[in-house]
This record gives C-alpha cells, sequence and structure tokens, in this order.
C-alpha cells in the first residue's frame, strides 16, 4: 500500500518534466521570444531596439539550451529553459511580462479560488449522490423516465447560461447576494453563496446522471440478489450495499470533474469577479501574457496530478480488494 | 459572381462525403445494422435524428460561399469584373438578405422603434430625443396599432405555404417509405415543424426583426441561424482529427504492449494532466500571434478567421484524444485476450492483418459512441472558449461570441434579453438533440447495456 | 419414508412470461419439498430452472413477471404476502445460496458482518452475542480459524470458503428450507464434494427441505433425494435419484444420464509414432512487487512437464483450473513463452521461434478454445472465418478453391453450407464450436489442441460434439491434446491421461489405468467426485 503510493509519487516526475517540456516547446520553439515582442510591443512599428530592449527586461535574450558565452555552470543556467522553464519545479514563477511577482500574486489569489471550488466540488458530489439515489429508488417508472430527459436537458445548457442565469434571478431579481465582488474582510460567505450554487446546479445535469447509471450498474450485481435473499428491505439495499460498492468508480470518477472544476473556476470568477487564479489566468490570456499562462499551466498540471494521487489513495481506501493487497 | 473555396468549407464536404461512406460500410454488417434499427425505432432516435440533420443541412448551404460581382464602376477598363470584398452562402441567399438588414443599435422583437433614444429634428429643424423608428421593420404599417393584426395576417399566410411545402415533402417520403416499419411519422412531424418554422422566419423578417437586434444593429435570428455552421463544424472536425491520432495510438499500445504501450501511456497522461482548457487557451494565443504577424497569407477578413477557426479545431482534436485513446487501448488489450484474436495467432496470421480485421471492426462501436458523445460537448466548448477570448474569430459568426457580445446587457434596464435567447435556443436543441441521440446510440450500441438487456 | 417427512413448501403450477415479448418462460411448474430431503431441480441453460427459485422467492428480474400459480409455506401463499412481509420470509423461513460465491457477496463487507446482516434482520441478537453466533455458524460449516476469517473480505477467501459462508449466512436464522441454485458449478471438483457434503450432512442435521438446481447429473446422483428434469420450462420427468438413474422414463432424460462416464469401456492403446514431445517444460511468469517493481519471484505456471503425443492419439491433460493445463496449451502453440526445456515436433524444436519460422507450424499444430462466444471474431461471417487460415498460411489454393473447401468442412461438421454466410451472434455454442473445428481442420492440421471445448457446452450437445471429435480423428487420423477439468469425459474419448497439479504432471497412463488405478492421491481424490454409471 505504502509501496504503492510511493511508486504513484514516482509516477507523477517524469509527468512533469514532460509537461514542462511540452510547454517550452509551445512557449519558446514553436513562438520565438522575437515573436511574442513583437506581439506585445504592437505590430506596426518596432524597431530591432525595441524589441531587443523588451528581450532584455524580460530575460528572454538568453540562448534557449546552451550558453556558450558563459562562464562554468553559466553554460546550463544562463539559458531560457534554465531560468524560464526548469525554475519552475522550485515554484518559482519570476515576473509577469508586466514585472508583477507572479509568485506572490498566485500565493494571494490561491484563496479565493479555494474557498470557491472546494465547497463546490464536496457539495456538488454530495447533491449529485443523493439526487441519484432518489431516481434510483423510483428505476423504472414514468418519474425515473422523465427525470432523466431532464438531467439530458439540464446537460445540454452551456455553464454560461447557467452563469448568467444565476446571476440574473439569485442576485438581480431576488436581490438575495450581491452581485458580484469578493471582500476579504467581515460576510465572505455572503459573496460565496452564488458561485457555489452555479456551480453545484449547473454539475446536476451530468453528475447526477453518471451516478444513477453507476447505482444501475450495481444493481445488478449478484451480492445485490443476495441481500434481497437475506430479507433486506430495499432501501436497505440501496443504502448498504448498492452505495458503497458505487462509491468506488464516485471516487474514480472525481479526477474527471477536476479539469471541469477548473473551468468553471476560470469563468465563474471572472463572472461574478473574484479575485482568483481563475480571473487571474483569464486576464492574463486577454492581456497576452505569457508568463502568466506558462505558469498556470505548470500549477494547473501539478493540481491534476495531486489530485490523481489524492484519487488513488481514497479508492484503495473505499476497496479492501486493493487495500489489502 | 466567384466561388470561393474556404479550407472549412472543403473539410466539411470531404467530412459529409467521408462518413457517408463510413456508415455505408457498416450497413453491410447485419449486426451493426440491427444496432442502427434498435436507434431508429424510437420515435425519439427518429425526431433527433431529424433536427442533427437540419442544422447539418444549414451548415452545408452556409459552406458554399462566393463573392458578388460588384457593378461595374465607370472608369474601370471594360471586361474586368471586380468582386465584393464580403463573401455571401447560399444560405445567406435562401434567407432572403436577413443579414443585410442592418438597424443603429439593440431593437426588440418585432419592435418598430429602436431600443435606445436618439437626438434627432423633427420637420421644423428643431432638435428633440426619442426613440427612432427602424429601418427595416413594419415600414410597410400604416398606422403603429396595426402591428398586431398585420404579423398575424402574415403569420398566417407564411404557416399556409409552410403546410404546404411540408405536405408536398412529406408526402414524397410517405410514397417512398410506406412499406417500412420504422417510426417515420415521428420524423416527418418534425420535419412539418421545422419547414413550416423556417418558412415563417423568412417571410416574416422581411417586415419585422423577429429575434431583435444585437447592439451593432445585426438581426439576432440571421445571427443564431449563421452560427449553426461553426457549432456543427467545429463538433465533427475536432472529433474527426482526434480519432486517428487516439485508434492509432491506443490500438498500438493495446496491441503491442511492452514499451509502446508504455510511451503512449506517457504520452496520454502528461497531456490530460495538463488542464485542457489552459493548454488550448496557450495554444489559440500563440497561433494568434502567428496570424497577426503573417497577415499577407490570407486574401479576405474571412480567409484569416477561417484559419484561426481551423487551428482551433486542430487544437481541440489533438489535446482531447487522450480519454478516448485510454478507452481504446483498454478495449484492445481485452479484445487481444480473446479467443479470436489468440485462434488468429495460431493460424499465423499477420499482425497487419489481425488489426485491421479483427481488433479495429471491434472497435467500431466505441469510435462510433465517442463521435456522437463528443460533439455535443464540443459545440458546448465552443461557447465558453468564445468568452475566454481564445475561441471563433469575432468577424465569424457563433454562439459563443454572441453570448460574449450580450453576458452584461442582462443588467440594463428594461433588460435586453433577446440575444442572449436566440443563442440559448438554437445552441440549446442541438445540443440536446446530440445528447438524446448519442444516448440512444450508446444504448445499442454498447455491449454492456445489450448484454443487461438481454440477461434481463 | 416419504410419508414420515412433512410437506414445507409447496409450488403449484408456477407459470412466468417475459413482459415485454409475453414469451413463457414457465408453463406451469408444480413440485414440493420435503423436510430433511433434497429436492433436485436439473436441467441445461435455458430450461427455466434458475426462474423457478426466483419466481419462489419473488426476486425475478423486472423484465420476468409471474403470470400464474402459488407457492404455499406452512400454508400461506408466498405471491399474496406485502412485500415487507415477504422481506420477513426471505433469510428467515426461506434461504438461498448462489452459484459463484465470489460475485453473490458484497465485496466491500467482511465475511461475518454479512452473515451478522442476516442476524440483524431477523433476530434481536447484538453485540458480542452477535458475534458469538457467528462465529459458531462459521465452525458449522466448516470455515477454518472463525474469529479470523470473520474480518476476513470475500477475496481473501477460497472459493470453497466463499460458498461456506454463503451457506453459513443462508443458514443464520435457521429456515426450514433452503434454495442452492448450482451451489458447486464455479468450483473445482475436489471442493464441489465438500461443499455437497457439507450441504447433504446439513439437511439430516437440521431437518432441512433443499431445493438444488444443477446441470449436472452427477452432482444429482450424488446428493438428492428426489430429482425433477426440467426442459423447456417444463418438468418432464420426475421421480426418486435411484429409480430414475436406473429406469429413465423420457428421451431427454436418457440423454443426460447417458452423458455420465461409462467406466467400463476404455479406448485401446494407440501406438502411433511420436508427434510431439515436451521435455522438462517450464512457464514461469515474473511476480513484481515494491515501489521500483522489481522481479521478487515467479509464478511456476508450468514447473518441468515431459510428455509424448503419438500420431492419431488422445492424450487427456486433466486438472482444475490453475494447474497449468492451459498455459502448457500455450506454451506448445507459441502464444506463451516457454522459460526452459525442449518442445518438439516431430523432431524438429519449436520453442523460441520467431513468427515467421513458426508458420509452417502452424499449419500442423492447430486449436480449438473454451468459449465458443469468444473465439469467433463478431464481426466476420463464418466463411471468412474457416477460410482465414487456408488464406493466411499459404495452403496454395485460389478463392474458388477455398469456398468449396469450407463448403465441405461446414458439411463435414455437420453443419449446411448456408452457415458459411452468417454471423457468430445468430449461431448457439454448439454449432460455433463446431465451426471452430471446422476452422482449425480447415488447415490439414496433424494435432489439435483441445482447450476445453464442451465446458461451455450442455451436456447433449457436449456428447455430440465429443462424438464428432472421435470421428474426425478415425477419419483423418489428427491426434488430440484435450486439455479438461472434468475427469467424466475422458474414458470415452482418451488414449492416455495426464494428471496435472500446480504445474506438474504428477500422474500419467493410459485412460484405464488412471481411472480405475489411480496411484496418486491427487488423482484419487479428482475421481472419486466423478460420478458413475457402474455404481449404480
Amino acid at each position: 500500500m505504502l509501496a504503492y503510493i510511493i511508486r504513484r509519487l514516482f509516477y507523477a516526475i517524469p509527468i512533469l518534466i514532460g509537461v514542462n517540456l511540452l510547454t517550452f516547446t509551445l512557449f519558446f520553439v514553436v513562438n520565438s521570444p522575437e515573436d511574442m515582442a513583437v506581439s506585445q510591443l504592437g505590430q506596426k512599428y518596432v524597431t530591432p531596439a525595441a524589441i531587443q530592449a523588451w528581450k532584455q527586461k524580460n530575460g528572454y535574450d538568453l540562448p534557449l539550451f546552451f550558453n556558450a558565452a558563459a562562464a562554468g555552470s553559466g553554460v546550463v543556467t544562463d539559458t531560457i529553459f534554465f531560468s524560464k522553464s526548469l525554475r519552475l519545479f522550485a515554484f518559482d514563477f519570476g515576473r509577469s511580462e508586466s514585472g508583477r511577482d507572479i509568485t506572490s500574486d498566485v500565493s494571494t489569489r490561491m484563496w479565493p479560488s479555494l474557498a470557491v471550488a472546494l465547497p463546490t466540488f464536496l457539495i456538488g458530489i454530495w447533491v449529485n449522490i443523493c439526487v441519484a439515489l432518489l431516481v434510483v429508488m423510483f428505476h423504472a417508472t414514468r418519474l425515473d423516465r422523465w427525470t432523466v430527459l431532464v438531467f439530458v436537458a439540464l446537460m445540454s445548457i452551456s455553464y454560461l447560461f447557467y452563469i448568467i442565469g444565476g446571476q440574473f434571478l439569485v442576485a438581480k431579481t431576488w436581490k438575495l447576494v450581491p452581485i458580484s465582488g469578493f471582500h476579504i474582510e467581515g460576510q465572505v460567505w455572503k459573496f460565496l453563496i452564488l458561485p457555489v450554487l452555479v456551480g453545484v446546479v449547473a454539475g446536476i445535469g451530468s453528475g447526477a446522471r453518471w451516478y444513477r447509471t453507476l447505482f444501475l450498474e450495481e444493481a445488478n450485481q449478484d451480492y445485490v440478489r443476495t441481500a434481497r435473499a437475506k430479507g433486506a428491505s430495499e432501501l436497505r439495499v440501496l443504502f448498504r450495499h448498492i452505495l458503497p460498492n458505487a462509491l468506488i468508480p464516485i471516487l474514480t470518477g472525481v479526477v474527471v470533474i477536476i479539469p471541469s472544476l477548473f473551468m468553471g473556476g476560470l469563468l465563474i470568477e471572472s463572472f461574478l469577479g473574484i479575485p482568483g487564479l481563475g480571473s487571474y489566468m483569464l486576464d492574463a490570456i486577454n492581456a497576452q501574457d505569457f508568463a502568466i499562462v506558462r505558469s498556470m499551466v505548470f500549477i494547473g498540471s501539478i493540481l491534476y496530478i495531486v489530485g490523481l494521487i489524492l484519487t488513488d489513495i481514497s479508492y484503495t481506501w473505499a476497496d479492501p480488494r486493493l487495500r489489502l493487497d | 459572381m466567384k466561388p470561393l473555396l474556404l479550407w472549412s468549407d472543403m473539410l466539411i464536404y470531404l467530412l459529409v462525403l467521408a462518413l457517408c461512406l463510413f456508415f455505408l460500410r457498416l450497413r453491410s454488417d447485419p449486426q451493426i445494422r440491427d444496432h442502427w434499427r434498435q436507434v431508429f425505432s424510437t420515435r425519439l432516435g427518429m425526431v433527433t435524428f431529424t433536427v442533427i440533420l437540419v442544422y447539418v443541412g444549414i451548415a452545408l448551404l452556409d459552406s458554399l460561399h462566393f463573392r458578388k460581382a460588384l457593378d461595374p464602376v465607370a472608369g474601370s477598363p471594360r471586361g474586368e469584373i471586380f468582386y465584393d470584398n464580403t463573401v455571401t452562402s447560399v444560405l445567406d441567399v435562401m434567407l432572403g438578405g436577413m443579414g443585410e438588414r442592418f438597424e443603429r443599435t439593440y431593437s426588440a422583437p418585432f419592435a418598430l422603434k429602436s431600443f435606445e433614444k436618439q437626438d434627432m429634428k423633427d420637420d421644423n429643424g428643431a432638435a428633440f430625443r426619442d426613440f427612432p423608428l427602424l429601418e427595416h421593420a413594419g415600414r410597410h404599417l400604416a398606422q403603429p396599432e396595426d402591428r398586431g393584426s398585420d404579423i398575424l395576417t402574415k403569420s398566417a399566410r407564411a404557416l399556409l405555404w409552410g403546410l404546404l411545402a411540408a405536405a408536398v415533402v412529406v408526402g414524397l417520403q410517405w410514397y417512398l417509405l410506406r412499406s417500412s416499419s420504422l417510426p417515420w411519422y415521428a420524423s416527418w412531424m418534425t420535419q412539418a415543424v421545422v419547414i413550416c418554422l423556417g418558412v415563417w422566419l423568412v417571410s416574416i423578417s422581411r417586415y419585422y426583426h423577429v429575434l431583435g437586434t444585437d447592439l451593432g444593429g445585426a438581426d439576432v435570428a440571421f445571427q443564431s441561424i449563421k452560427g449553426v455552421r461553426t457549432g456543427v463544424l467545429l463538433g465533427t472536425l475536432a472529433t474527426l482529427i482526434m480519432l486517428p491520432i487516439a485508434v492509432t495510438l491506443g490500438v498500438m499500445a493495446g496491441y503491442f504492449k511492452g514499451w509502446v504501450d508504455d510511451v503512449v501511456q506517457y504520452l496520454y497522461t502528461t497531456l490530460s494532466s495538463i488542464p485542457g482548457i489552459l493548454l488550448i487557451a496557450a495554444s489559440v494565443l500563440l497561433f494568434q500571434v502567428y496570424i497577426d504577424l503573417h497577415p499577407d497569407f490570407f486574401a479576405v477578413g474571412l480567409q484569416k478567421a477561417d484559419a484561426r477557426f481551423i487551428a482551433l479545431c486542430f487544437i481541440l482534436g489533438v489535446t482531447s484524444w487522450s480519454s478516448l485513446c485510454r478507452l481504446i487501448r483498454a478495449e484492445t488489450l481485452k479484445i487481444s485476450q480473446l479467443g479470436y484474436v489468440q485462434a488468429a495467432h495460431a493460424f499465423g496470421v499477420s499482425h497487419t492483418r489481425i488489426l485491421l480485421r479483427h481488433i479495429l471492426p471491434n472497435l467500431v462501436h466505441i469510435i462510433l459512441i465517442t463521435l456522437v458523445l463528443d460533439f455535443s460537448g464540443l459545440v458546448l466548448a465552443e461557447a465558453v472558449l468564445s468568452y475566454i477570448g481564445v475561441g471563433i474569430d469575432p468577424t465569424m459568426g457563433s454562439w459563443g461570441n454572441m453570448i460574449n457580445g450580450a453576458r452584461s446587457e442582462l443588467s440594463r434596464e428594461p433588460v435586453v434579453w433577446w440575444t442572449l435567447s436566440g443563442a440559448f435556443f438554437f445552441m440549446f436543441v442541438l445540443v440536446l438533440a446530440a445528447n438524446l441521440f448519442s444516448d440512444l446510440v450508446r444504448d445499442a450500441f454498447d455491449p454492456r447495456t445489450g448484454i443487461r438487456r438481454s440477461a434481463t | 419414508m416419504k410419508e414420515q417427512s412433512a410437506v414445507v413448501m409447496h409450488v403449484q403450477d408456477l407459470r412466468v412470461e417475459v413482459v415485454e415479448t409475453g414469451a413463457v418462460i414457465l408453463k406451469g411448474v408444480s413440485f414440493e419439498l420435503q423436510a430433511g430431503q433434497i429436492f433436485a431441480l436439473v436441467g441445461e441453460s435455458g430450461s427455466g430452472k434458475s426462474v423457478t427459485s426466483l419466481a419462489a422467492m419473488r426476486l425475478l428480474p423486472n423484465a420476468l413477471a409471474i403470470t400464474g400459480g402459488s407457492v404455499q409455506v406452512a400454508g400461506q401463499d408466498l405471491f399474496e404476502l406485502s412485500e415487507a412481509n415477504m422481506q420477513t420470509v426471505r433469510g428467515q423461513r426461506v434461504a438461498m445460496i448462489f452459484q459463484n460465491a465470489m460475485s453473490a457477496l458484497n465485496p466491500v463487507q467482511t465475511a461475518g458482518e454479512q452473515v451478522a446482516e442476516t442476524l440483524r434482520l431477523h433476530t434481536t441478537l447484538g453485540g458480542e452475542a452477535l458475534r458469538q453466533r457467528v462465529l459458531q455458524l462459521f465452525a458449522e460449516v466448516g470455515i477454518p480459524d472463525p474469529a479470523q476469517r470473520y474480518t476476513f473480505y470475500p477475496h481473501q477467501l477460497s472459493g470453497g470458503q466463499q460458498q461456506r459462508v454463503m451457506i453459513a449466512m443462508a443458514l443464520a436464522c435457521e429456515p426450514d428450507i433452503l434454495i442452492a441454485d448450482e451451489p458447486t458449478t464455479a468450483l473445482d471438483v475436489t471442493i464441489q464434494e465438500q461443499v455437497l457434503a457439507l450441504i447433504r450432512g446439513l439437511t439430516r442435521s437440521r431437518q432441512l427441505a433443499v431445493l438444488l438446481i444443477t446441470h449436472d447429473m452427477g452432482v444429482v446422483k450424488n446428493t438428492a433425494d428426489e430429482v425433477a428434469v426440467m426442459y423447456r420450462g417444463e418438468i418432464i420427468e420426475r421421480a426418486q435419484v435411484a429409480e430414475f438413474f436406473r429406469n429413465p422414463r423420457e428421451a431427454y432424460s436418457r440423454r443426460l444420464i447417458a452423458a455420465l462416464p461409462d467406466l467400463t469401456h476404455f479406448h485401446s492403446g494407440c501406438d502411433g509414432e511420436a508427434l510431439l514431445q515436451l521435455e522438462d517444460v517450464k512457464v514461469h511468469f515474473p511476480l513484481r512487487k515494491g515501489v521500483l517493481q522489481r522481479v521478487v519471484g515467479y509464478t511456476r505456471a508450468v514447473d518441468g512437464v515431459s510428455l509424448s503425443i503419438g500420431r492419431g492419439e488422445t492424450y487427456a491433460l486433466v486438472g482444475e483450473s490453475g494447474s497449468g493445463k492451459s498455459t502448457l496449451g500455450r506454451a506448445i502453440l507459441n502464444l506463451d513463452r516457454v522459460s526452459a526445456g525442449r518442445i518438439t515436433f516431430q523432431g524438429a524444436s519449436l520453442h523460441g521461434l520467431r513468427r515467421r519460422a513458426m508458420l509452417p507450424y502452424r499449419k500442423k499444430i492447430q486449436v480449438v478454445f473454451q468459449d465458443p462466444y469468444s473465439s469467433m471474431n463478431p464481426r466476420m461471417t463464418v466463411g471468412a472465418i474457416i477460410s482465414e487460415g487456408m488464406d493466411s498460411l499459404g495452403m496454395g489454393l485460389s478463392a474458388a478453391q477455398r469456398a468449396q473447401r469450407t463448403e465441405e468442412l461446414l458439411q463435414r461438421v455437420q453443419l449446411g453450407s448456408e452457415f458459411s454466410a452468417r454471423h457468430s451472434h445468430e449461431l448457439s455454442g454448439g454449432q460455433l464450436q463446431r465451426i471452430a473445428i471446422a476452422r482449425a481442420l480447415a488447415v490439414e492440421p496433424e494435432l489439435i489442441i483441445c482447450d476445453e471445448p464442451t465446458s461451455a457446452l450442455d451436456v447433449s450437445i457436449r456428447a455430440e460434439v465429443l462424438e464428432l471429435l472421435q470421428e474426425l480423428q478415425r477419419e483423418f487420423g489428427v491426434s488430440y491434446l484435450f486439455i479438461t477439468h472434468d475427469l467424466s469425459i475422458v474414458p470415452s474419448l482418451a488414449h492416455r491421461v495426464g494428471v496435472m497439479q500446480a504445474g506438474r504432471l504428477v500422474e500419467e497412463g493410459s485412460a484405464e489405468q488412471i481411472l480405475t488405478r489411480p496411484q496418486h492421491p491427487y488423482t484419487q481424490a479428482l475421481l472419486k467426485s466423478v460420478p458413475r454409471v457402474d455404481s449404480v
């Protein structure tokens, strides 16, 4: 078990290296620093001198991999690859194109993001499981068929409409919460209600429908028949036998949710004016700030891999067949 | 008139051709034919498929582009014709110039006056501020009060024509398909509704803006219809780009195992560990820089937008193959252990032949399910990407751009709801139809559900 | 005897239909269960025997519906009870055990907890008393070290122990009636015998009324008191077991009984030249463990087997699941790598040959697999399946000749030439296995490795396929390496028998020698569980 986790951690290293190389290739080989300088400085009237100055200011004037001009270890360290890419491993993200310190930006902005994402994630799973259980209780009835149709309809609505609709109804028409914004002092929860609500509601369609199929799949297993033959009631069968077993695939599926959390964060933060990592990223995209985008790609993959490992651990915890091997 | 073939036009026709061939080939297999029969024996299957076909049809019509010849101007050399710089499609013509009737800014559906006040001068030259009359709506009315009855009579007449057209279309099909046991009537009903709506929309939009106009004064109904091509094309093209990569790598990994498997697994874990949205955003940004630096490659503005669009499809395709690849790999691993592949080994059948005859045909159901399932996801993704600013070029009509342009308008008083509703409606119908259809396809083709059905 | 025991369950005119299509599954089934007696319901797959048991418990899947009849238990009609009342009957008055205990037990609940749940549902026991009762039950069904096994999850138990847990669960509330649905089908023969003995013992000691559902006439013969034969949703014959085997009335019953081994007639020896020779063959699979996945040891699937098969001979390789017999077959076919030893075919060494070098031998050694459904590509027609080998092994035949030969082969395996355009999912297991044989024969092999070719088939069809194999041997002089776990088909088939256990060949000899005078204790144990006709 411990060996398994350690092995998983070791597996993460080559993957992070891969991510690093991939982003490096995308940002520095496919597009040269010159291209970036031109697009940053405006296309029409750039002088080579201006480009050079910009590159120097941002540290892009070094060779990509090998600096023959430098002395000693500088041959390797005074390169773009080392200073821009390898430094990410030490969580040193450097400065943004506009000169701000990315590391400190990230460390202040991660808290609002976390405050939105974590409750959305946990409440979302809980709500989906509850809804799915409710539907499974009415399996093979008309109610079941219609709910599934409603789920599909909910899935077919763009996330953007959930945000727009939520903001319009809850904040504007009913005036229950502030329309947008975020203040650390005082009543943070007021600003969290809307994003969490939107995130949870938007996920019900696909989430509950998926969990329903998982539950039904388990309901077809032999051990369920055994439980019924023991004289267990339908409710007991559902909660004591089907649910614990279905939790295993639900847990593995959690990994799939992580990327959508990321995207959800991106949209909802910018819509509702929450100063988190999502809106940070979006602003960077709009300002074409490659340094920030690059750092966020790296942070995103670390989060994903951490999520993956956590899922694996919880998976072994939920499934004795893995735990006791 | 000069036809203009955009890259994406070419691709969409190639794509439709390829899909038709693919399905024709599949017909030769009785088991797959049975599966399709199961899909189409339900009314839901018929209705949703018809809806999807209507969207595809609109997209195809919107992909026949040409540039209009300009009227010869005095002084130009004889015999030389100049072409308009705006590109028109067959669909634009069929919609009867709906897209050419611009207003100044917002106007509500069926409104006669603009949404915003404007400084005007009355006949005496005195300045005042009021809602100006629209240029292309209700100009034929004698009295503004006649609007209600006018709409009604015009609608009734349009509906009558619509029903007539529907009767012809459905009657023809009825004659051809009367001996079929499938529930065609469900499809016919849908067709009738679509035809009536279409006729009504085209005829009434000559007098009014059915869904109002947007900030730039463009007709919202027209914009929404123009979004169809983008949505459909993106949904199919990205999947089709992703398919060969995913299938080739997945099959190789599952069949050859060993180091091939290790490499492929490493590739897709690495790729999938980067949040897709970031990877897409980064790639699109970089491509945008490329376009900006090489403006001379593209003669017409639409070509630039088109290049960006195709790049987006490629990027979506290249970044999203990992989940299908994983599925294909797992299934190939399973199939490789089955008796018929083992038997093929025992007969000394070559690897290529085993892959082509034994493994690939048995992966068809996964490919098909993915094809249909991913479609709706991609249509939804388009909207989000356009919102983030890394999607479709703003000059190209798309639902994402419509939403993006109108997102803050709900906070106006009175509320400007129609732009969002237009995009919402057209997108929702397509995605809902695709989702419901993909459910049916999965139920019919997924062996697991098949087993469940026969076991109970 | 019969008058003394009380009827505890009375099933009358039980009818079941498929809801959607209205197809009739059970056409009025009636029988009684008596205390202290085992009533066997025997039939082939699809005869409706399992549906009968599930219907009696009102546990049918939603797609099936009970349309008539009654099930009386202690004067009460179970079909008239409310669902809540029915739940008190299940597990308390009527208990059930299922085939394949591994999947029938909840994988995330401990064995003890699962048994305790039954008690908790129907009694007021709790705490330590509950635990003690479970331990007591574990001891009664013969689970070693009950206190430890209590905390085990199903996957930590062996197949036999899992089935014992199921039995303990069923018996926990001292029911009057036990329904056992193929309780031993998934188990190895030696363990099967132990579990059946346990059920027999409990029937007597607890005066249980047992409904035993099985497809295995051997199980019926060794275990049951009374037997009813089911065929297409009806009971066609019913008798006391001894009487039934002595004097079956229906032709179908006679066919079922005829499938039992006859230990009086054997094949005489066969002395063809040696075709295939194995010398000390080993197939080891590495076991990896730890952070770095180092090889810490080997699974010795085949651990030093030597044997030889002569021309025109049938060599039966017998053993339980996991004994390495199938791996040995795959090693001969060069589908699994041989770790050590020599495999020679007609004097030429086979092991370690590359794909291309192996091709000439592929023509001479062919294979028929166990599962007929998975051994045919569902996307290919039967014709394409049969001619594939001729095509890829370069028999030098034109397309027309191949088609001609395919047709001949189909006729030879008693299928019409019209089958060549069909797909595998339209055919039955027996038909598919004939096609698999035709496919192997197509390349004119000298040796066919038959890997449990009949174990997925019903008994009546099994006999036909075995008969076909023997005809073909007489006709073409082909040799068979017949891999099986079922000793009962050996006498009518094999010239020589090898018994495998844990990767080793523990005993070898002529069929007669092995089946009548086994030397090795393992062979004796295997043989003990085989029912014989001659002992009647």
